[in-house]
Protein backbone atom coordinates (compact mmCIF):
# COMPACT_ATOMS: atom_id res chain seq x y z
CA UNK A 1 0.00 0.00 0.00
CA UNK A 2 3.02 2.37 1.18
CA UNK A 3 4.36 1.69 -2.83
CA UNK A 4 0.58 2.20 -4.52
CA UNK A 5 0.57 5.91 -2.51
CA UNK A 6 3.73 6.30 -4.25
CA UNK A 7 2.50 5.48 -7.66
CA UNK A 8 4.23 1.59 -8.04
CA UNK A 9 1.83 0.14 -9.94
CA UNK A 10 3.41 -2.93 -9.90
CA UNK A 11 3.56 -3.23 -6.36
CA UNK A 12 -0.31 -1.80 -5.97
CA UNK A 13 -1.55 -4.50 -8.72
CA UNK A 14 0.01 -7.28 -6.61
CA UNK A 15 -1.45 -6.08 -3.54
CA UNK A 16 -5.20 -5.69 -5.14
CA UNK A 17 -4.78 -8.85 -6.60
CA UNK A 18 -3.63 -10.58 -3.33
CA UNK A 19 -6.65 -9.09 -1.28
CA UNK A 20 -9.19 -10.09 -3.99
CA UNK A 21 -9.57 -13.24 -3.24
CA UNK A 22 -9.24 -12.31 0.60
CA UNK A 23 -12.31 -10.00 0.11
CA UNK A 24 -14.46 -12.51 -1.60
CA UNK A 25 -14.11 -14.90 0.90
CA UNK A 26 -14.25 -12.39 3.69
CA UNK A 27 -17.60 -11.22 2.37
CA UNK A 28 -19.47 -14.66 0.89
CA UNK A 29 -18.66 -15.20 4.82
CA UNK A 30 -20.39 -12.59 6.20
CA UNK A 31 -23.29 -12.57 3.68
CA UNK A 32 -24.22 -16.26 3.05
CA UNK A 33 -26.85 -15.06 1.37
CA UNK A 34 -25.87 -13.59 -1.51
CA UNK A 35 -25.26 -15.16 -4.85
CA UNK A 36 -22.16 -15.38 -6.50
CA UNK A 37 -22.61 -11.91 -8.85
CA UNK A 38 -23.31 -10.36 -5.58
CA UNK A 39 -20.40 -11.00 -3.99
CA UNK A 40 -18.29 -9.78 -7.18
CA UNK A 41 -19.97 -6.36 -7.22
CA UNK A 42 -19.48 -5.93 -3.75
CA UNK A 43 -15.66 -7.31 -4.11
CA UNK A 44 -15.16 -4.54 -7.29
CA UNK A 45 -17.36 -2.19 -4.88
CA UNK A 46 -14.76 -2.31 -2.26
CA UNK A 47 -11.69 -2.17 -4.60
CA UNK A 48 -13.15 1.03 -6.22
CA UNK A 49 -14.12 2.39 -2.75
CA UNK A 50 -10.15 1.42 -1.39
CA UNK A 51 -8.93 3.26 -4.61
CA UNK A 52 -10.77 6.78 -4.06
CA UNK A 53 -9.49 6.70 -0.60
CA UNK A 54 -6.26 5.42 -0.39
CA UNK A 55 -4.68 8.71 0.13
CA UNK A 56 -6.39 8.07 3.59
CA UNK A 57 -3.96 4.97 4.44
CA UNK A 58 -1.50 5.84 6.86
CA UNK A 59 1.83 3.73 6.45
CA UNK A 60 2.53 4.06 10.29
CA UNK A 61 -0.57 1.88 10.97
CA UNK A 62 -1.70 -1.92 10.53
CA UNK A 63 -3.50 -2.42 6.96
CA UNK A 64 -5.95 -5.10 7.72
CA UNK A 65 -7.99 -2.61 10.25
CA UNK A 66 -7.97 0.20 7.66
CA UNK A 67 -8.95 -2.13 4.76
CA UNK A 68 -11.94 -4.04 7.50
CA UNK A 69 -13.42 -0.76 7.88
CA UNK A 70 -13.94 -0.22 4.37
CA UNK A 71 -15.00 -3.07 3.42
CA UNK A 72 -17.67 -2.93 6.52
CA UNK A 73 -19.27 0.02 5.62
CA UNK A 74 -19.62 -1.08 1.40
CA UNK A 75 -20.95 -3.78 2.65
CA UNK A 76 -23.64 -1.68 5.09
CA UNK A 77 -23.74 0.24 2.35
CA UNK A 78 -24.93 -2.09 0.27
CA UNK A 79 -27.47 -3.79 2.40
CA UNK A 80 -28.80 -0.48 2.81
CA UNK A 81 -28.96 0.01 -1.10
CA UNK A 82 -30.88 -3.18 -0.83
CA UNK A 83 -33.41 -3.17 1.84
CA UNK A 84 -34.11 0.71 0.04
CA UNK A 85 -34.87 -0.35 -3.36
CA UNK A 86 -36.97 -3.28 -1.59
CA UNK A 87 -38.66 -1.32 0.80
CA UNK A 88 -42.79 -1.54 -0.62
CA UNK A 89 -42.17 -4.39 -2.71
CA UNK A 90 -42.57 -7.83 -1.53
CA UNK A 91 -41.28 -11.11 -2.85
CA UNK A 92 -43.31 -13.29 -4.88
CA UNK A 93 -43.32 -15.98 -2.46
CA UNK A 94 -44.58 -13.61 -0.10
CA UNK A 95 -47.66 -12.06 -2.54
CA UNK A 96 -48.70 -16.19 -3.08
CA UNK A 97 -48.54 -16.69 1.05
CA UNK A 98 -50.43 -13.47 1.44
CA UNK A 99 -53.07 -14.37 -1.35
CA UNK A 100 -53.66 -17.99 -0.91
CA UNK A 101 -57.13 -17.65 0.63
CA UNK A 102 -58.03 -15.92 -2.61
CA UNK A 103 -57.97 -17.72 -6.13
CA UNK A 104 -55.52 -16.53 -8.49
CA UNK A 105 -56.95 -15.01 -11.34
CA UNK A 106 -56.27 -14.19 -14.62
CA UNK A 107 -58.14 -13.88 -18.42
CA UNK A 108 -57.43 -17.48 -19.17
CA UNK A 109 -59.87 -19.59 -17.50
CA UNK A 110 -57.95 -22.38 -17.54
CA UNK A 111 -55.19 -20.80 -15.56
CA UNK A 112 -57.55 -19.79 -12.80
CA UNK A 113 -57.71 -23.33 -11.84
CA UNK A 114 -55.37 -24.37 -9.12
CA UNK A 115 -54.85 -27.79 -9.56
CA UNK A 116 -54.67 -27.83 -5.45
CA UNK A 117 -57.88 -26.47 -4.89
CA UNK A 118 -60.32 -27.57 -7.78
CA UNK A 119 -58.31 -30.85 -8.66
CA UNK A 120 -58.57 -32.01 -12.57
CA UNK A 121 -58.94 -28.66 -14.56
CA UNK A 122 -59.73 -30.55 -17.61
CA UNK A 123 -62.68 -32.49 -15.65
CA UNK A 124 -64.04 -29.67 -14.25
CA UNK A 125 -63.73 -28.20 -18.09
CA UNK A 126 -65.90 -30.95 -18.87
CA UNK A 127 -68.11 -30.93 -16.62
CA UNK A 128 -69.20 -27.30 -17.12
CA UNK A 129 -69.81 -28.47 -20.78
CA UNK A 130 -71.82 -31.26 -19.39
CA UNK A 131 -74.36 -28.94 -17.68
CA UNK A 132 -77.79 -27.95 -18.57
CA UNK A 133 -77.50 -25.06 -21.40
CA UNK A 134 -79.03 -21.94 -18.81
CA UNK A 135 -77.09 -23.31 -15.98
CA UNK A 136 -73.78 -23.50 -18.10
CA UNK A 137 -74.04 -19.98 -19.71
CA UNK A 138 -74.76 -18.45 -15.61
CA UNK A 139 -71.44 -20.46 -14.51
CA UNK A 140 -69.45 -18.94 -17.69
CA UNK A 141 -70.69 -15.54 -17.11
CA UNK A 142 -70.73 -15.27 -13.17
CA UNK A 143 -67.78 -17.33 -12.29
CA UNK A 144 -65.35 -17.79 -15.40
CA UNK A 145 -65.42 -13.79 -16.65
CA UNK A 146 -66.84 -12.57 -13.25
CA UNK A 147 -69.15 -10.16 -13.83
CA UNK A 148 -71.91 -9.16 -11.61
CA UNK A 149 -75.36 -10.30 -11.62
CA UNK A 150 -76.87 -7.37 -12.85
CA UNK A 151 -74.02 -7.30 -16.13
CA UNK A 152 -74.86 -10.66 -16.64
CA UNK A 153 -79.32 -11.19 -16.16
CA UNK A 154 -78.63 -7.80 -18.73
CA UNK A 155 -76.37 -10.00 -21.37
CA UNK A 156 -78.85 -12.59 -21.07
CA UNK A 157 -81.99 -10.64 -20.97
CA UNK A 158 -83.56 -13.02 -17.51
CA UNK A 159 -83.89 -11.70 -14.25
CA UNK A 160 -81.28 -11.26 -11.53
CA UNK A 161 -83.29 -14.14 -9.42
CA UNK A 162 -83.58 -16.84 -12.57
CA UNK A 163 -80.19 -16.35 -12.71
CA UNK A 164 -78.83 -16.76 -9.08
CA UNK A 165 -81.03 -19.91 -9.18
CA UNK A 166 -79.57 -20.89 -12.41
CA UNK A 167 -75.42 -20.44 -10.93
CA UNK A 168 -76.83 -21.72 -8.03
CA UNK A 169 -77.67 -25.29 -9.57
CA UNK A 170 -75.06 -24.97 -11.74
CA UNK A 171 -72.48 -25.16 -8.93
CA UNK A 172 -74.73 -28.08 -7.30
CA UNK A 173 -73.82 -30.00 -10.36
CA UNK A 174 -70.69 -29.22 -10.50
CA UNK A 175 -70.23 -30.37 -7.33
CA UNK A 176 -72.02 -33.64 -7.62
CA UNK A 177 -70.34 -34.56 -11.55
CA UNK A 178 -66.55 -33.73 -9.57
CA UNK A 179 -67.92 -36.02 -6.43
CA UNK A 180 -66.19 -33.23 -4.41
CA UNK A 181 -67.64 -31.88 -1.12
CA UNK A 182 -65.91 -27.73 -1.60
CA UNK A 183 -65.96 -26.09 -5.33
CA UNK A 184 -65.59 -22.33 -4.17
CA UNK A 185 -67.95 -20.61 -4.99
CA UNK B 1 -19.82 -8.91 -13.10
CA UNK B 2 -17.97 -11.73 -13.46
CA UNK B 3 -14.30 -12.99 -12.10
CA UNK B 4 -12.98 -11.34 -15.40
CA UNK B 5 -14.71 -7.96 -14.92
CA UNK B 6 -12.91 -7.77 -11.44
CA UNK B 7 -9.54 -9.02 -12.86
CA UNK B 8 -10.08 -6.23 -15.30
CA UNK B 9 -10.56 -3.42 -12.70
CA UNK B 10 -7.80 -4.09 -10.87
CA UNK B 11 -5.48 -3.60 -13.81
CA UNK B 12 -7.34 -0.29 -14.83
CA UNK B 13 -7.56 0.68 -10.91
CA UNK B 14 -3.44 -0.20 -10.92
CA UNK B 15 -3.10 1.92 -14.23
CA UNK B 16 -4.98 4.59 -12.63
CA UNK B 17 -2.70 4.57 -9.67
CA UNK B 18 -0.88 7.96 -9.94
CA UNK B 19 0.56 8.38 -6.44
CA UNK B 20 -1.53 10.28 -4.00
CA UNK B 21 -0.36 12.78 -1.73
CA UNK B 22 -0.85 10.67 2.03
CA UNK B 23 -3.43 12.58 3.85
CA UNK B 24 -2.09 14.11 7.45
CA UNK B 25 -2.94 12.90 10.66
CA UNK B 26 -6.64 14.52 11.56
CA UNK B 27 -5.28 16.82 14.19
CA UNK B 28 -2.67 18.42 11.57
CA UNK B 29 -5.90 18.99 9.25
CA UNK B 30 -7.72 19.99 12.41
CA UNK B 31 -4.87 22.79 12.72
CA UNK B 32 -5.19 23.58 9.06
CA UNK B 33 -8.61 24.65 8.81
CA UNK B 34 -8.45 26.08 12.14
CA UNK B 35 -5.89 28.35 10.95
CA UNK B 36 -8.01 28.87 7.46
CA UNK B 37 -11.45 29.55 9.65
CA UNK B 38 -9.38 31.95 11.70
CA UNK B 39 -8.50 34.38 9.38
CA UNK B 40 -12.22 34.40 7.80
CA UNK B 41 -13.33 34.78 11.65
CA UNK B 42 -11.28 37.67 12.31
CA UNK B 43 -12.06 39.34 9.02
CA UNK B 44 -15.53 39.21 9.81
CA UNK B 45 -15.58 40.11 13.91
CA UNK B 46 -13.00 43.67 12.45
CA UNK B 47 -16.01 44.30 9.82
CA UNK B 48 -18.63 43.71 12.37
CA UNK B 49 -16.83 45.36 14.68
CA UNK B 50 -16.23 44.24 17.87
CA UNK B 51 -19.08 44.51 20.80
CA UNK B 52 -17.90 48.25 23.01
CA UNK B 53 -18.32 46.35 26.10
CA UNK B 54 -15.65 43.57 24.84
CA UNK B 55 -13.44 44.45 27.51
CA UNK B 56 -16.01 44.14 30.75
CA UNK B 57 -17.47 40.80 29.34
CA UNK B 58 -13.82 39.43 29.05
CA UNK B 59 -13.57 40.30 32.56
CA UNK B 60 -16.36 38.19 33.21
CA UNK B 61 -15.76 34.23 33.84
CA UNK B 62 -19.16 33.32 33.05
CA UNK B 63 -18.45 34.95 29.71
CA UNK B 64 -15.02 33.56 29.28
CA UNK B 65 -16.15 29.94 30.41
CA UNK B 66 -18.66 30.10 27.60
CA UNK B 67 -16.96 31.05 25.01
CA UNK B 68 -14.34 28.99 25.65
CA UNK B 69 -16.72 26.10 25.29
CA UNK B 70 -18.31 26.66 22.52
CA UNK B 71 -14.67 27.45 21.11
CA UNK B 72 -13.57 24.12 22.33
CA UNK B 73 -16.71 22.68 20.83
CA UNK B 74 -16.12 23.63 17.31
CA UNK B 75 -12.22 22.50 17.88
CA UNK B 76 -13.06 18.85 18.92
CA UNK B 77 -15.99 18.87 16.14
CA UNK B 78 -13.68 19.40 13.71
CA UNK B 79 -11.01 16.91 15.18
CA UNK B 80 -14.34 14.59 15.51
CA UNK B 81 -15.42 14.83 11.92
CA UNK B 82 -11.68 14.54 10.34
CA UNK B 83 -10.83 11.36 12.23
CA UNK B 84 -14.53 9.84 10.94
CA UNK B 85 -12.85 10.04 7.35
CA UNK B 86 -9.66 8.04 8.24
CA UNK B 87 -10.86 4.05 7.89
CA UNK B 88 -10.37 2.30 11.12
CA UNK B 89 -10.75 5.24 13.02
CA UNK B 90 -10.71 5.25 16.54
CA UNK B 91 -14.08 5.81 17.37
CA UNK B 92 -14.03 7.10 21.02
CA UNK B 93 -12.99 10.34 19.17
CA UNK B 94 -16.86 10.61 18.20
CA UNK B 95 -17.47 11.63 21.86
CA UNK B 96 -14.96 14.20 22.57
CA UNK B 97 -16.88 16.91 21.40
CA UNK B 98 -19.98 15.89 23.68
CA UNK B 99 -17.64 17.39 26.43
CA UNK B 100 -16.93 21.03 25.67
CA UNK B 101 -20.50 20.65 24.33
CA UNK B 102 -21.80 19.47 27.85
CA UNK B 103 -20.00 22.56 29.37
CA UNK B 104 -21.33 25.10 26.75
CA UNK B 105 -24.58 23.68 27.45
CA UNK B 106 -24.27 24.06 31.25
CA UNK B 107 -23.00 27.59 31.46
CA UNK B 108 -25.54 28.92 29.02
CA UNK B 109 -28.45 26.66 31.24
CA UNK B 110 -26.76 28.23 34.48
CA UNK B 111 -26.97 31.89 33.49
CA UNK B 112 -31.12 30.89 32.47
CA UNK B 113 -31.43 29.61 36.00
CA UNK B 114 -29.28 33.01 37.84
CA UNK B 115 -31.62 35.10 35.74
CA UNK B 116 -34.92 33.24 36.85
CA UNK B 117 -33.60 33.25 40.21
CA UNK B 118 -32.81 36.94 40.21
CA UNK B 119 -35.75 38.13 37.81
CA UNK B 120 -38.66 35.74 38.42
CA UNK B 121 -40.44 34.76 34.59
CA UNK B 122 -38.96 38.27 33.66
CA UNK B 123 -35.68 37.19 33.83
CA UNK B 124 -36.58 34.35 31.07
CA UNK B 125 -38.24 36.69 28.54
CA UNK B 126 -37.77 35.64 24.92
CA UNK B 127 -37.93 38.29 22.24
CA UNK B 128 -37.67 37.65 17.95
CA UNK B 129 -33.72 37.80 17.58
CA UNK B 130 -34.15 36.34 13.80
CA UNK B 131 -30.61 38.12 13.36
CA UNK B 132 -29.07 35.45 14.86
CA UNK B 133 -30.04 32.88 12.32
CA UNK B 134 -28.91 34.33 9.50
CA UNK B 135 -25.66 35.47 10.65
CA UNK B 136 -24.39 32.52 12.61
CA UNK B 137 -25.02 30.85 8.84
CA UNK B 138 -22.92 33.68 7.24
CA UNK B 139 -20.51 33.97 9.01
CA UNK B 140 -19.81 29.95 9.37
CA UNK B 141 -20.42 29.47 5.61
CA UNK B 142 -16.75 29.64 5.06
CA UNK B 143 -15.60 27.62 7.59
CA UNK B 144 -18.26 25.13 6.85
CA UNK B 145 -17.31 25.01 2.84
CA UNK B 146 -13.23 24.65 3.97
CA UNK B 147 -14.42 21.75 6.51
CA UNK B 148 -16.30 20.49 3.76
CA UNK B 149 -13.72 20.29 0.86
CA UNK B 150 -11.33 18.98 3.73
CA UNK B 151 -13.92 16.43 4.30
CA UNK B 152 -14.23 15.01 0.91
CA UNK B 153 -10.62 14.25 0.80
CA UNK B 154 -11.15 11.70 2.73
CA UNK B 155 -13.64 8.05 3.03
CA UNK B 156 -17.37 8.69 3.75
CA UNK B 157 -17.75 6.05 6.06
CA UNK B 158 -20.45 7.82 7.94
CA UNK B 159 -21.56 10.89 5.67
CA UNK B 160 -24.15 11.54 8.12
CA UNK B 161 -22.48 12.07 11.25
CA UNK B 162 -19.72 13.35 9.83
CA UNK B 163 -21.03 16.48 8.21
CA UNK B 164 -23.06 16.87 11.40
CA UNK B 165 -19.81 17.17 13.59
CA UNK B 166 -18.47 19.46 10.66
CA UNK B 167 -21.68 21.46 11.05
CA UNK B 168 -21.21 21.52 14.47
CA UNK B 169 -17.31 22.58 14.53
CA UNK B 170 -18.48 25.81 11.83
CA UNK B 171 -21.50 26.55 13.81
CA UNK B 172 -19.86 26.52 16.83
CA UNK B 173 -16.66 28.66 15.73
CA UNK B 174 -19.30 30.96 14.20
CA UNK B 175 -20.89 31.18 17.46
CA UNK B 176 -18.28 32.11 18.92
CA UNK B 177 -17.20 34.76 16.73
CA UNK B 178 -20.63 36.48 16.73
CA UNK B 179 -20.23 36.84 20.74
CA UNK B 180 -17.63 38.72 20.20
CA UNK B 181 -19.50 41.32 18.34
CA UNK B 182 -23.24 40.42 19.53
CA UNK B 183 -24.01 42.28 22.80
CA UNK B 184 -26.77 40.08 23.74
CA UNK B 185 -25.84 38.19 26.98
CA UNK B 186 -29.48 36.90 28.29
CA UNK B 187 -28.80 33.31 28.77
CA UNK B 188 -31.88 32.61 26.96
CA UNK B 189 -31.51 34.68 24.75
CA UNK B 190 -28.42 32.70 23.59
CA UNK B 191 -29.88 29.54 24.51
CA UNK B 192 -33.16 29.95 22.16
CA UNK B 193 -31.14 32.04 19.18
CA UNK B 194 -27.56 30.88 19.12
CA UNK B 195 -27.83 27.57 20.31
CA UNK B 196 -31.02 26.71 18.51
CA UNK B 197 -29.32 28.07 15.49
CA UNK B 198 -25.91 25.97 15.83
CA UNK B 199 -28.13 22.82 16.99
CA UNK B 200 -30.65 23.43 13.39
CA UNK B 201 -27.47 24.41 11.34
CA UNK B 202 -25.55 20.84 12.57
CA UNK B 203 -29.13 19.36 11.76
CA UNK B 204 -29.33 20.52 8.43
CA UNK B 205 -25.32 19.66 8.02
CA UNK B 206 -26.31 16.08 9.55
CA UNK B 207 -29.31 15.51 6.62
CA UNK B 208 -27.27 16.97 3.65
CA UNK B 209 -24.49 14.53 4.74
CA UNK B 210 -24.86 11.97 1.76
CA UNK B 211 -25.04 14.83 -0.81
CA UNK B 212 -21.66 16.20 0.30
CA UNK B 213 -20.11 13.26 1.44
CA UNK B 214 -21.02 10.28 -1.09
CA UNK B 215 -18.70 7.38 -2.88
CA UNK B 216 -21.13 7.91 -5.64
CA UNK B 217 -18.67 10.86 -6.64
CA UNK B 218 -15.19 9.55 -5.80
CA UNK B 219 -15.71 5.82 -7.10
CA UNK B 220 -17.25 7.44 -10.32
CA UNK B 221 -14.08 9.37 -10.83
CA UNK B 222 -12.62 6.07 -10.31
CA UNK B 223 -14.61 4.18 -13.15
Amino acid sequence: MRAAQRGGPCAYAQLLARITPWLRGYIGKERRFLQMADVEDLVQDVLLSLHAVRRTYDPGRPFLPWLLAIVRHRMADAARRHTSRSAGETSPEARQEANSSFPVTSLEAAANMEESAFGDPQALRQAIRALPAGQRVAIDLLKLKEMSLKEAARELGTSVGALKVAAHRGMASLRRALGRKTVKE
Amino acid sequence: MSTIDTQQLIERLAGDAAPVGRLPAPWVRTALWLALAAVNLLAFVLVMSPRRDLGAAIANPAFITEQLAALATGITAGLAAFASVVPGFDRRALILPLLPLAVWLACVGTGCATSWIRFGPAGLTVTPDWACVPAITLIGLAPAAIIAIMLRRGAPLTPHLTAALGGLAAAGLASFALRLCHAEDASVMVLIWQIGTVALLTAAAAAAGRWVLGWGILTRRGR
